[in-house]
């Protein structure tokens, strides 16, 4: 037999000219943090400084609010054939610079070249494009009277898609007349700083977008300002709470796309193999760290065993390594915290009793790692089964009959999304019409497109991103 | 001959009855007192156990047979007409006045009806997704809804708080403080036109005594208030609401196709296309 030797192929970073210190972005300009602020910003994979961003204070928010206030009078005044177009240059201004994008986001949030360039990247430029052309078709979309922007839209996204979110929160926004004040994820803010040099590029008016940097912190002072308008948040379910609690009694707008534990249902008639592809992509695409990750595996008894051991067969073939690697399938947690996170419910998942099973794979020194992994004999009661991990780690439960697999998948205060294995067409769709869940994936799994709405029901959030749905998150009626 | 006077009840679960508490408030309209219900947080939860199994049954009835319950519905106001008017006059709506108010509750009931089977196509399309996947966005209704009826004598208010809902397949508990009167009249409608028992739940009674009951309880899906709450009324209700993401509007639109948004989730369903 011969021995194969595995030889990397790293993606150069020498496209990268990444600065020093990145400033917050306030009306058209870069700007130096009234807080004179800063936190170090590393990459998950080595623990290496990359650089450092601002924290930004009450003033800095203030500064970002009141240049969207001017910019929101030029945006929702300008003709929404104007506005269109300057979504496609900066849709074209992405993809021209996409490698920079990829690369950047792989080195700053963990995540592997592969997805960033094959996946993120090409999506975000999608979702330019997609909205550009709504921006002058708004009176065509719903047939409701007199929509119009909100004006400021405070943003709030997190770090597992920080540059897809970013697009999938600004594109529809401004496609609609909105001015937005975004706030990136702490250790995730290098690809929308560089977002924001495509706005520069772009000459978008000043003020209609606005980036400032900063933790939980700076979050609260953006939900909380009196001039903003609407708050569009992706995050926990925790946070959102906290969110909706605090415009509680205001005429603020509001969407939230929050936590998620998809049950992914396999039907003893799926197509096996397709099937086992599928639920290794719902769970260990992106480490995991995927609201809508299909992190409850619901088999049907009758093919439990086989699906496990070729589950198991099929997980020791994921490459787990340096994010760069053309070959990687799994990168790194993106931070400490996300870590210790998942450690301590894997711990609790054996302590209940959970078999698990982590397949065997060396992991680098540095950095933030955590192998593949999965629970079998997992009760419903188990707090694997019912709390969100946000990593690549996948319980099992099974199931008797359809009735059951149904109540089972809606067990749970989440609702965000959902999967169905089997081949008859018939339980495909008589399965979609019970699940509680904003997104049913049917023999695929996360798959995503402009065009298509995403979701929550019950505390996945409410409002849509994508689509034609999707512009009503940003759009409300004229009295 | 002495004049027979209605008791009035809620009406829940398909049934007439008084409050568990055994409390009722006052009304005294054009010199006439009547003693209504006084909602408890126990009829709360009677209420939306009711309204759960009413939702089961309701949205799982097909479009066309809820186009048909619900005209039904126009054609027993239709037939009670003459008490209507007579009860909104006795309470002070001239002649004029309460008639245009039961034409137009009859004119949007027959809207609403046949909008049952039409409003998932309005809602709801395919979405042209860039690779070779079947994509379709359709709607499920949000569940249960606890709509606060407005403050003005009349039918038609009553009915706007309660159409939009209810026509898209939700079960409602329908909450009348001053109306009431009508609200509880207007159940014996409901309950002559097939509806599913918990489909519409009546109630009646002072709202500040069950706002917290009805904001915390978890299996409200959707609070929808169609009267204008002062403002530490509405910061406690969106408060409350907030521990389990409910969804509350405040005031919602009751205009064509904007008023059943509200109580609509949309549900994104993917599937390969292949040989």
């Amino acid at each position: 037999m011969v021995n194969w030797q595995y030889l990397e192929s790293i993606e150069s970073r020498e496209i990268l000219n990444i600065r020093s210190k990145y400033t917050n972005y306030i009306g058209g300009k870069f700007i130096e943090p009234n807080s004179k602020k800063y936190i170090e910003t590393i990459s998950p994979s080595t623990e290496e400084v990359l650089s450092k961003i601002a924290i930004s204070n009450q003033n800095d928010v203030n500064k970002a609010v009141k240049a969207a206030r001017s910019g929101f009078e030029i945006w929702s005044n300008l003709a929404p054939y104007e506005r269109s177009k300057y979504l496609f240059k900066l849709a074209r201004l992405i993809q021209e610079r996409s490698r920079e994008f990829a690369v950047l986001e792989s080195l700053d949030g963990g995540k592997p070249i592969k997805e960033s360039r094959d996946f993120d990247i090409p999506q975000v430029a999608a979702n330019f494009f997609y909205f550009a052309g709504w921006a002058d078709k708004i009176d065509l979309s719903w047939s409701t009277k007199g929509l119009k922007p909100h004006g400021v839209v405070g943003q709030i996204i997190p770090w597992n898609f920080p540059l897809l979110m970013l697009a999938w929160k600004v594109a529809p926004a401004l496609a609609t007349g909105n001015t937005v004040v975004l706030k990136p994820a702490e250790t995730t803010s290098l690809t929308a700083l560089l977002f924001a040099e495509i706005c520069d590029q772009a000459g978008l008016p000043n003020g209609v977008v606005n980036i400032i940097t900063g933790d939980g912190t700076t979050g609260s002072l953006i939900v909380n300002h009196k001039d903003i308008n609407k708050i569009a948040f992706t995050g926990s379910t925790q946070v959102g709470k906290l969110i909706q609690k605090s415009l509680a009694g205001r005429e603020v707008g509001l969407t939230l796309e929050l936590g998620g534990k998809a049950a992914n249902i396999v039907y003893e008639d799926a197509a096996i193999d397709q099937a086992v592809e599928g639920v290794v992509n719902g769970i260990f695409f992106n480490q995991g760290h995927v609201c809508c990750a299909g992190s409850r595996l619901l088999i049907q008894e009758s093919v439990h065993d086989q699906f496990i051991s070729k589950l198991e067969k099929r997980m020791q073939a994921l490459r787990v390594g340096n994010p760069l690697d053309k070959n990687t399938d799994i990168g790194a947690i993106n931070s400490k915290e996300q870590l210790n996170k998942i450690t301590n419910l894997v711990d609790e998942g054996v302590a209940d009793g959970g078999n698990i099973f982590q397949t065997e794979c060396e992991l680098p020194g540095n950095g933030f790692w955590f192998k593949p992994t999965l629970f079998t004999d997992v009760q419903p009661s188990y707090s694997i089964a019912r709390e969100e991990i946000f990593g690549p780690v996948l319980t099992t439960l099974t199931f008797r009959t359809p009735d059951e697999a149904v109540e089972i998948a809606n067990n749970t205060e989440y609702g965000l999304s959902a999967g169905v294995w089997t081949e008859k067409g018939s339980k495909i769709l008589w399965t979609a019409d019970r699940l509680e869940a904003g997104v049913v994936w049917a023999n695929t799994f996360n798959k995503f497109d402009p065009a298509s709405p995403f979701g929550g029901y019950k505390e996945s959030g409410f409002g849509r991103e994508g689509g034609r749905h999707g512009l009503l998150s940003y759009l409300k009626e004229s009295s | 001959m002495i004049e027979i006077k209605k008791t009035y009840k809620n009406y829940v679960g398909g049934k007439y009855v008084r409050s568990e508490s055994g409390k009722t408030y006052t009304k005294e309209l054009k010199n006439e007192f009547y003693e209504l219900p006084l909602t408890s947080k126990k009829d709360i939860r009677d209420a939306v156990t009711s309204s759960k199994d009413g939702y089961k049954k309701w949205s799982s009835t097909t479009p066309y047979l809820r186009m048909q319950i619900l005209y039904r519905l126009s054609e027993m106001i239709e037939g009670n007409k003459e008490s209507y008017v007579e009860l909104l006059m006795h309470h002070g709506l001239t002649k004029q006045k309460a008639n245009k108010d039961i034409d137009e509750s009859i004119q949007n009931i027959v809207w609403f009806a046949g909008l049952a089977d039409k409003w998932e196509q309005l809602a709801g399309n395919l979405n042209p997704v860039s690779e070779e996947y079947f994509n379709i966005s359709h709607q499920n209704p949000i569940g249960v809804v606890f709509s606060l009826s407005g403050s003005n004598l009349s039918l038609n208010e009553l009915l706007m708080s309660i159409l939009p809902a209810l026509t898209v397949g939700c079960s409602v508990i329908s909450y009348s403080e001053e109306n009431s009167v009508v609200a509880l009249k207007f159940a014996e409608d409901i309950n002559n036109s097939d509806f599913p028992s918990g489909s519409l739940n009546i109630l009646s009674g002072k709202f500040e005594n069950i706002l917290d009951d009805v904001s915390k309880h978890v299996e409200i899906n959707l609070v929808a208030l169609h009267k204008e709450l002062d403002n530490n009324g509405l910061k406690s209700i969106e408060e409350n609401a907030s521990e389990s993401v409910k969804r509350v509007f405040s005031q919602p639109s009751i205009e064509g196709l904007s008023s059943i948004l509200p109580y609509l989730e949309t549900k994104t369903v993917w599937h390969p296309k292949g040989t």
